[in-house]
């Protein structure tokens, strides 16, 4: 039996004898016995309404070192700053995701960011002798502006530096409209809105993936090909 | 308990599949279809969510389909896993396997561009001599292209442009916004068409397999389907060297089956079907099957803004709609840097601007945002690949998929050919736009790797000689013959033409022809 025709058959299950005693004048009482645990949830069973965590819970962070975070957090407050009643990236707690987005990613973008971020805190101590996390924001300009590109979906800059300036500066400003708080704050003009799309569960995830050729160990009966 | 054998082993249940299904079982003949994957249900398997609520806030889940492009978080769960289904490719050579099992397969998601291919595609070699001729012309398919069109409910306008052939349309008749009218007049200048665009609008929003053939084919009571079966390999009776069945695996219990038929339609997706007839040793006898892996250079374009919609004065009149430039070089004329050509989408665009248009941030880019929002004017490429011996797919038994079945190696690269037409491309499209008065914001030379516009043809390819070619021009294996490869791979050349409708008009001439061999029993 289909998974969906199984849960059918249980509610259904479910909802005849009420359907039943519903119509008795002298309803039994209740069994004494404990309820099967598949009775009772139906399609008419409230949902419980749940928040999302980063609204209110701290992230731990694990990836960047603490020089490299504070780089990240004032390279995210330059590129995407409050405007209007939108947050900025740090009040859209972006540095903190992008520290679990980057740290979960493959080494390639891992190492991108890493020597990114140390790039730019080694140019602000040689051009401004303060670390970057400490730059004024025209300070910072001089240092991001030159790599400042125009391109094409799918094909960021390939340059050193123009790299991790651009591709950072796009990951910034997704993960922050993409973030709780921007969507909850009125847009002007142009605004980017936060997207809502359709998002598609695993669709009967294969959960032996693991195990891939588990019934190879049984013996074939002589006569059948071999494979 | 020994079955008895179905009579028509249809293998993959996209628009291939499908309309198989769908011409074989109104014929009257009983078939049995099996894909891989399972069952998708939109109201199980979907929900409509914001970015915020997924754990990767909209982005693509980290180090998952690494070359799927077109996955992000919303959709990741669609196509097939990288690691459940392994390919392998050469490092310096990368190529884009894009991929769906859910039964009706990539049917279920493409753009519904639904061209002709034309004899300037289908006897290219008598005109420049490169490649092979198709084994038919225009007018062996031109019935099937315009029924597939009535199915499909295709819309677009009567053109008379060779190159673009006219077909059965739902008449396109919305005016031309006059951005499009602006860049069709400077397109005229330079001597390039700028067309109509050729859609499927298939019925309540889907034109799928899954909507369109299937229902037709079940309800003639002679299709029985089973879903997240993979198949291991065809087999064959020794004596007569003819095809008797499959050998599959359950997808999810990994239980082990076979299931026996009169004849076997393959109609797995390209690559997937040649990978299944490599690992089954068989219909090789050219030593052709998996050569001449071709597809369409996607990714190379322009991005322009039309400056009188900028400050907030863009209207439904002044931008919006879309079109095609078919095909243009080497039609008359003949140029010295590439064989055959490249079409391009042409799309005017009320909507914001992508902040990477722009070479800014902060306060300054939001500025431009507010400025150049609605005056969106896109160009991009669809242009043939051509087909190499040298571009082809071979069995890597060191690597297997999640069922222990060897996994595909894919070696293709594209040559100057292909990157000489992109230059031309977006040199074109640079002189049109500016020729329109249109400001160019950003452009791209270098095409996505191979396989991304998921328009990948060939491997199988149809011909006249069975030395040189693995099907006939019926998609009839030349060596058995109870055996029809009905998906892309039997193309010949691919075209810049995505290949939908022609799968669709070839899978359709290919199995009445067997339904009509069946009847004669020459089958």
């Amino acid at each position: 039996m289909r998974r969906r025709d199984f849960v059918r058959a249980m509610v259904a299950a479910a909802a005849a004898p009420k359907m039943l005693l519903a119509q008795t004048a002298n309803p039994a009482p209740p069994l004494a016995a404990p309820v099967p645990w598949t009775l009772g949830l139906n399609a008419a069973t409230p949902l419980p309404k749940t928040q999302v965590a980063d609204v209110v819970a701290q992230a731990d962070l694990r990836f960047f070192t603490p020089t490299q975070m504070a780089t990240l957090e004032r390279l995210s407050d330059v590129l995407v700053p409050p405007f209007g009643d939108k947050p900025g990236a740090v009040a859209a707690e972006t540095p903190a995701f992008l520290d679990f987005l980057v740290g979960s990613s493959p080494a390639d973008r891992r190492h991108m960011y890493q020597d990114g971020l140390d790039w730019l805190d080694a140019e602000a101590k040689k051009r401004f002798s303060v670390p970057f996390a400490q730059l004024e924001a025209t300070q910072a300009d001089q240092i991001l502006q030159p790599w400042m590109r125009t391109w094409m979906s799918d094909h960021p800059p390939t340059e050193a530096h123009a790299d991790f300036i651009n591709i950072a500066h796009a990951d910034i400003r997704t993960a922050t409209v993409n973030s709780k708080a921007w969507s909850d704050a009125p847009a002007s003009r142009a605004q980017e809105s936060t997207p809502v799309g359709l998002y598609w569960h695993p669709i009967e995830p294969d959960i032996y993936a693991q195990e891939p050729i588990r019934m190879r160990s049984i013996p074939r009966r002589a006569g059948k090909a071999a494979f | 308990m020994t079955k008895e054998p179905v009579d028509i082993l249809i293998i993959g249940s996209g628009h291939a599949g499908g309309m198989a299904a769908k011409i074989l079982t109104e014929k009257g003949i009983s078939c049995l279809m099996l894909n891989a994957g399972p069952v998708v249900d939109v109201a199980r398997d979907a929900k409509q969510e914001p970015a915020y609520a997924l754990p990767f806030r909209g982005f693509k889940p980290p180090g998952r389909l690494a070359h799927v492009f077109q996955s992000n978080e919303f959709n990741a769960n669609v196509w097939v896993d990288e690691e459940e289904v392994p390919y392998t490719f050469d490092p310096a050579n990368p190529y884009n396997w894009v991929r769906v099992r859910l039964f009706g397969g990539r049917s279920l998601f493409w753009s519904r561009q639904s061209f002709r291919l034309s004899d300037y595609e289908f006897k290219a070699k008598s005109r420049d001599g490169f490649g092979e001729d198709w084994p038919i012309n225009l007018a062996d398919l031109a019935p099937y292209y315009s029924r597939a069109e009535e199915i499909f409910q295709v819309s677009g306008s009567t053109d008379g442009i060779p190159q673009y052939p006219d077909g059965n349309f739902i008449p396109d008749d919305i005016p031309w916004s006059s951005s499009m009218l602006r860049f069709q007049e400077a397109g005229k200048r330079v001597g390039i068409p700028v067309c109509r665009g050729r859609r499927a609008h298939g019925r309540d929003g889907l034109a799928s397999s899954v909507n369109l053939l299937l229902p037709d084919a079940f309800a003639t009571g002679k299709l029985e389907a089973l879903e997240n079966v993979v198949v291991r390999e065809l087999t064959t009776d020794k004596q007569t060297g003819l095809a008797n069945g499959a050998h599959f695996v359950d997808r999810l219990t990994r239980r082990e089956m076979s299931v026996k038929a009169r004849v076997v339609v393959l109609a797995a997706g390209t690559l997937e079907s040649t990978r299944l007839l490599m690992n089954s040793k068989i219909a090789n006898s050219s030593g052709v099957l998996g050569h001449y892996l071709m597809d369409q250079i996607y990714g190379v374009g322009v991005t322009c803004s039309v400056p009188e919609a900028r400050g907030g004065k863009a209207t439904a009149e002044l931008m919006g709609g879309a079109g095609v430039v078919p095909r243009f070089r080497n039609i008359t004329t003949k140029s010295d840097k590439f064989l055959r050509g490249y079409a391009l989408n042409v799309t005017s665009h009320i909507g914001s601007l992508e902040p990477r248009n722009f070479a800014a941030y902060g306060a300054e880019l939001q500025k431009k945002l507010d400025l150049y929002y609605g005056s969106a004017f896109y160009m991009t490429i669809m242009g043939e690949v051509l087909g190499r011996y040298e571009n082809h797919v071979r069995i890597n038994k060191d690597v297997v998929d999640a069922w222990g079945i060897p996994a595909l190696h894919i070696e293709t690269k594209y040559t100057d050919n292909e990157h000489n037409m992109a230059r031309d491309a977006v040199d074109t499209c640079v002189a049109v736009a500016e020729s329109s008065g249109f400001e160019v914001l950003s452009k791209n030379t270098e095409p996505n790797p191979p396989g991304y516009s998921i328009h990948e043809v060939g491997t199988c390819r149809m011909g006249n000689d069975p030395k040189h070619s693995v099907l006939n021009k019926w998609n009839q294996s030349h060596d058995i013959k109870n055996l029809f490869v009905v998906d892309g791979s039997g193309f010949t050349s691919a075209g810049w033409q995505n290949p939908t409708l022609t799968i669709l008009a070839l899978s359709m001439r290919a199995s009445e022809y067997l339904a009509e061999q069946m009847r004669q029993k020459n089958v």
